[in-house]
Protein backbone atom coordinates (compact mmCIF):
# COMPACT_ATOMS: atom_id res chain seq x y z
CA UNK A 1 0.00 0.00 0.00
CA UNK A 2 1.27 3.43 -0.90
CA UNK A 3 2.85 5.57 1.78
CA UNK A 4 1.13 8.79 2.83
CA UNK A 5 2.26 11.43 5.28
CA UNK A 6 0.49 14.56 6.49
CA UNK A 7 1.57 17.22 8.95
CA UNK A 8 -0.37 19.59 11.14
CA UNK A 9 0.70 22.14 13.71
CA UNK A 10 -1.27 22.65 16.90
CA UNK A 11 0.44 25.35 18.93
CA UNK A 12 3.94 24.14 19.66
CA UNK A 13 3.05 20.53 18.85
CA UNK A 14 3.66 19.09 15.38
CA UNK A 15 1.58 16.05 14.49
CA UNK A 16 2.82 13.88 11.63
CA UNK A 17 0.44 11.13 10.54
CA UNK A 18 1.87 8.18 8.63
CA UNK A 19 -0.02 5.52 6.72
CA UNK A 20 0.76 2.66 4.37
CA UNK A 21 4.23 1.22 3.93
CA UNK A 22 7.33 3.17 4.92
CA UNK A 23 10.26 1.69 3.00
CA UNK A 24 13.45 3.25 1.62
CA UNK A 25 11.48 4.52 -1.35
CA UNK A 26 9.04 6.40 0.88
CA UNK A 27 11.53 7.62 3.49
CA UNK A 28 12.23 10.81 1.51
CA UNK A 29 8.69 12.12 1.89
CA UNK A 30 8.72 11.30 5.61
CA UNK A 31 12.01 13.18 5.92
CA UNK A 32 10.55 16.18 4.08
CA UNK A 33 7.59 16.18 6.47
CA UNK A 34 10.00 16.19 9.44
CA UNK A 35 11.95 19.09 7.93
CA UNK A 36 8.74 21.01 7.36
CA UNK A 37 7.63 20.37 10.95
CA UNK A 38 11.06 21.30 12.32
CA UNK A 39 10.96 24.65 10.54
CA UNK A 40 8.13 25.78 12.81
CA UNK A 41 10.24 25.06 15.90
CA UNK A 42 7.84 22.75 17.76
CA UNK A 43 8.42 21.69 21.35
CA UNK A 44 6.94 18.25 20.77
CA UNK A 45 6.60 16.07 17.70
CA UNK A 46 3.92 13.39 17.57
CA UNK A 47 4.13 10.60 15.00
CA UNK A 48 0.76 8.93 14.56
CA UNK A 49 1.39 5.40 13.29
CA UNK A 50 -1.83 3.44 13.76
CA UNK A 51 -2.32 3.20 9.98
CA UNK A 52 1.33 2.42 9.27
CA UNK A 53 1.48 -1.15 7.99
CA UNK A 54 5.21 -1.50 7.41
CA UNK A 55 8.33 0.30 8.54
CA UNK A 56 11.87 -0.51 7.39
CA UNK A 57 15.09 0.81 8.94
CA UNK A 58 14.89 3.70 6.47
CA UNK A 59 12.00 4.95 8.61
CA UNK A 60 14.06 4.55 11.79
CA UNK A 61 16.80 6.62 10.22
CA UNK A 62 14.32 9.46 9.74
CA UNK A 63 13.56 9.26 13.49
CA UNK A 64 17.29 9.67 14.15
CA UNK A 65 17.33 12.56 11.71
CA UNK A 66 14.34 14.16 13.47
CA UNK A 67 15.99 13.94 16.88
CA UNK A 68 19.28 15.30 15.57
CA UNK A 69 17.60 18.06 13.58
CA UNK A 70 15.33 19.31 16.35
CA UNK A 71 17.62 18.81 19.31
CA UNK A 72 17.33 16.83 22.50
CA UNK A 73 14.87 19.22 24.14
CA UNK A 74 12.16 18.28 21.62
CA UNK A 75 10.30 15.13 22.69
CA UNK A 76 9.29 12.62 20.04
CA UNK A 77 6.06 10.68 20.62
CA UNK A 78 5.09 7.55 18.72
CA UNK A 79 1.36 6.89 18.92
CA UNK A 80 -0.51 3.69 18.11
CA UNK A 81 2.25 1.73 16.40
CA UNK A 82 1.08 -1.74 15.42
CA UNK A 83 2.75 -4.77 16.98
CA UNK A 84 5.02 -5.50 14.02
CA UNK A 85 6.25 -1.91 13.80
CA UNK A 86 6.56 -1.75 17.58
CA UNK A 87 8.72 -4.86 17.56
CA UNK A 88 11.15 -3.23 15.11
CA UNK A 89 11.31 -0.08 17.25
CA UNK A 90 12.06 -2.19 20.33
CA UNK A 91 14.54 -4.52 18.60
CA UNK A 92 16.67 -1.52 17.68
CA UNK A 93 16.37 0.15 21.08
CA UNK A 94 14.55 3.19 19.70
CA UNK A 95 11.87 2.90 22.38
CA UNK A 96 14.41 4.28 24.87
CA UNK A 97 14.56 7.56 22.98
CA UNK A 98 10.95 8.14 21.95
CA UNK A 99 7.83 8.16 24.08
CA UNK A 100 5.52 5.34 23.11
CA UNK A 101 1.76 5.81 23.52
CA UNK A 102 -1.08 3.47 22.64
CA UNK A 103 -3.50 6.26 21.84
CA UNK A 104 -3.31 9.96 21.16
CA UNK A 105 -3.64 11.68 24.52
CA UNK A 106 -3.45 15.44 24.02
CA UNK A 107 -3.20 16.37 27.69
CA UNK A 108 -0.50 13.81 28.41
CA UNK A 109 1.50 15.06 25.42
CA UNK A 110 1.07 18.70 26.42
CA UNK A 111 2.02 18.08 30.02
CA UNK A 112 4.85 15.67 29.42
CA UNK B 1 9.73 -22.73 -7.27
CA UNK B 2 8.25 -19.27 -7.92
CA UNK B 3 10.40 -16.36 -8.91
CA UNK B 4 10.15 -12.65 -9.55
CA UNK B 5 12.58 -10.50 -11.51
CA UNK B 6 12.50 -6.74 -10.99
CA UNK B 7 14.82 -3.88 -11.94
CA UNK B 8 17.27 -2.82 -9.21
CA UNK B 9 15.59 0.41 -8.18
CA UNK B 10 13.65 1.48 -5.09
CA UNK B 11 10.31 1.35 -6.89
CA UNK B 12 10.72 -2.43 -6.93
CA UNK B 13 10.67 -2.82 -3.12
CA UNK B 14 6.89 -2.96 -2.94
CA UNK B 15 6.70 -5.76 -5.53
CA UNK B 16 9.42 -7.69 -3.68
CA UNK B 17 7.53 -7.48 -0.37
CA UNK B 18 4.25 -8.44 -2.02
CA UNK B 19 5.91 -11.47 -3.60
CA UNK B 20 7.44 -12.55 -0.27
CA UNK B 21 4.16 -12.10 1.62
CA UNK B 22 2.27 -14.13 -0.99
CA UNK B 23 4.85 -16.93 -0.76
CA UNK B 24 4.63 -16.85 3.05
CA UNK B 25 0.85 -17.04 2.96
CA UNK B 26 0.97 -19.97 0.55
CA UNK B 27 3.44 -21.73 2.87
CA UNK B 28 1.13 -21.19 5.84
CA UNK B 29 3.58 -18.95 7.68
CA UNK B 30 1.92 -16.98 10.49
CA UNK B 31 1.38 -13.25 10.06
CA UNK B 32 4.10 -12.11 12.46
CA UNK B 33 6.79 -14.35 10.94
CA UNK B 34 5.65 -13.35 7.45
CA UNK B 35 6.01 -9.66 8.30
CA UNK B 36 9.48 -10.21 9.73
CA UNK B 37 10.52 -12.18 6.66
CA UNK B 38 9.27 -9.38 4.39
CA UNK B 39 11.21 -6.88 6.54
CA UNK B 40 14.42 -8.93 6.32
CA UNK B 41 14.16 -9.28 2.54
CA UNK B 42 13.23 -5.59 2.16
CA UNK B 43 16.29 -4.47 4.16
CA UNK B 44 18.73 -6.53 2.11
CA UNK B 45 17.05 -5.62 -1.18
CA UNK B 46 17.32 -1.95 -0.17
CA UNK B 47 21.07 -2.34 0.44
CA UNK B 48 21.51 -4.09 -2.93
CA UNK B 49 19.66 -1.31 -4.72
CA UNK B 50 21.26 1.64 -2.89
CA UNK B 51 24.82 0.37 -2.34
CA UNK B 52 25.20 -2.51 -4.80
CA UNK B 53 23.63 -0.94 -7.85
CA UNK B 54 23.76 2.63 -6.52
CA UNK B 55 25.16 5.17 -8.91
CA UNK B 56 24.71 2.94 -11.93
CA UNK B 57 22.61 4.48 -14.68
CA UNK B 58 21.60 1.00 -15.75
CA UNK B 59 21.25 -1.08 -12.59
CA UNK B 60 20.92 -4.83 -12.95
CA UNK B 61 17.97 -6.88 -11.83
CA UNK B 62 17.02 -8.31 -8.47
CA UNK B 63 15.72 -11.86 -8.68
CA UNK B 64 13.60 -13.22 -5.83
CA UNK B 65 12.97 -16.95 -5.56
CA UNK B 66 10.61 -18.68 -3.17
CA UNK B 67 10.98 -22.35 -2.42
CA UNK B 68 8.59 -24.08 -0.06
CA UNK B 69 9.84 -27.29 1.48
CA UNK B 70 8.29 -29.61 4.05
CA UNK B 71 9.48 -27.75 7.06
CA UNK B 72 10.53 -24.37 5.79
CA UNK B 73 10.16 -21.55 3.31
CA UNK B 74 13.34 -20.33 1.66
CA UNK B 75 13.61 -16.98 -0.09
CA UNK B 76 16.69 -16.20 -2.20
CA UNK B 77 17.61 -12.72 -3.38
CA UNK B 78 20.06 -12.68 -6.28
CA UNK B 79 21.81 -9.70 -7.83
CA UNK B 80 24.78 -8.98 -10.08
CA UNK B 81 26.20 -5.99 -8.21
CA UNK B 82 29.77 -6.18 -6.81
CA UNK B 83 30.25 -8.89 -4.15
CA UNK B 84 28.95 -7.74 -0.78
CA UNK B 85 28.84 -10.00 2.23
CA UNK B 86 26.43 -8.56 4.81
CA UNK B 87 28.29 -10.51 7.49
CA UNK B 88 31.49 -8.57 6.77
CA UNK B 89 30.20 -5.64 8.78
CA UNK B 90 30.07 -5.84 12.54
CA UNK B 91 26.99 -5.36 14.62
CA UNK B 92 25.84 -1.78 14.96
CA UNK B 93 27.00 -0.36 18.27
CA UNK B 94 25.05 1.75 20.68
CA UNK B 95 21.62 0.19 20.25
CA UNK B 96 20.81 1.56 23.68
CA UNK B 97 22.30 4.97 22.93
CA UNK B 98 20.01 7.97 22.60
CA UNK B 99 19.00 8.71 19.01
CA UNK B 100 20.86 12.00 18.88
CA UNK B 101 24.13 10.15 19.45
CA UNK B 102 23.55 7.39 16.94
CA UNK B 103 25.45 6.70 13.78
CA UNK B 104 23.05 6.17 10.93
CA UNK B 105 23.68 2.81 9.34
CA UNK B 106 24.00 -0.90 9.89
CA UNK B 107 20.46 -1.24 11.22
CA UNK B 108 19.08 -2.93 8.12
CA UNK B 109 21.44 -5.92 8.23
CA UNK B 110 20.97 -6.13 12.00
CA UNK B 111 17.19 -6.34 11.57
CA UNK B 112 17.46 -8.82 8.71
CA UNK B 113 19.58 -11.23 10.75
CA UNK B 114 17.16 -11.13 13.66
CA UNK B 115 13.95 -11.40 11.70
CA UNK B 116 14.32 -14.87 10.18
CA UNK B 117 15.27 -18.33 11.44
CA UNK B 118 18.29 -18.50 9.16
CA UNK B 119 20.14 -15.95 7.04
CA UNK B 120 23.15 -16.75 4.87
CA UNK B 121 25.13 -15.20 2.08
CA UNK B 122 27.09 -16.71 -0.79
CA UNK B 123 28.70 -15.42 -3.96
CA UNK B 124 28.25 -17.84 -6.84
CA UNK B 125 28.88 -17.39 -10.56
CA UNK B 126 29.12 -13.62 -10.35
CA UNK B 127 25.95 -13.29 -8.29
CA UNK B 128 25.32 -12.27 -4.71
CA UNK B 129 22.89 -14.71 -3.12
CA UNK B 130 21.19 -13.70 0.13
CA UNK B 131 19.23 -16.61 1.55
CA UNK B 132 16.45 -16.31 4.13
CA UNK B 133 14.79 -19.28 5.79
CA UNK B 134 11.65 -19.36 7.93
CA UNK B 135 10.55 -22.58 9.60
CA UNK B 136 6.97 -23.63 8.99
CA UNK B 137 4.90 -24.63 11.96
CA UNK B 138 4.59 -28.40 12.00
CA UNK B 139 1.00 -28.68 13.08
Amino acid sequence: MAFDVSTEQAGDIAVITLSGELDANAAGSFRSAVEEAAAAGPKRVVLVMDKLQFMASAGLRVLVFAKQKMGTSVDLFVVGARDAVLETIEMTGFHHSVIMMDEYDASEIENY
Amino acid sequence: MDSLTVPGNLDSLQAIRDFVLAAAEEAGIDERSAYKLSLAVDEIATNIIIYGYGGSATPGDVVVQADTEDRRLQIVLEDTSPPFDPFSRGEPSGLDAPLEERAIGGLGVYLAKRSVDEFRYEYVDGRNRNIFVVNRSTT
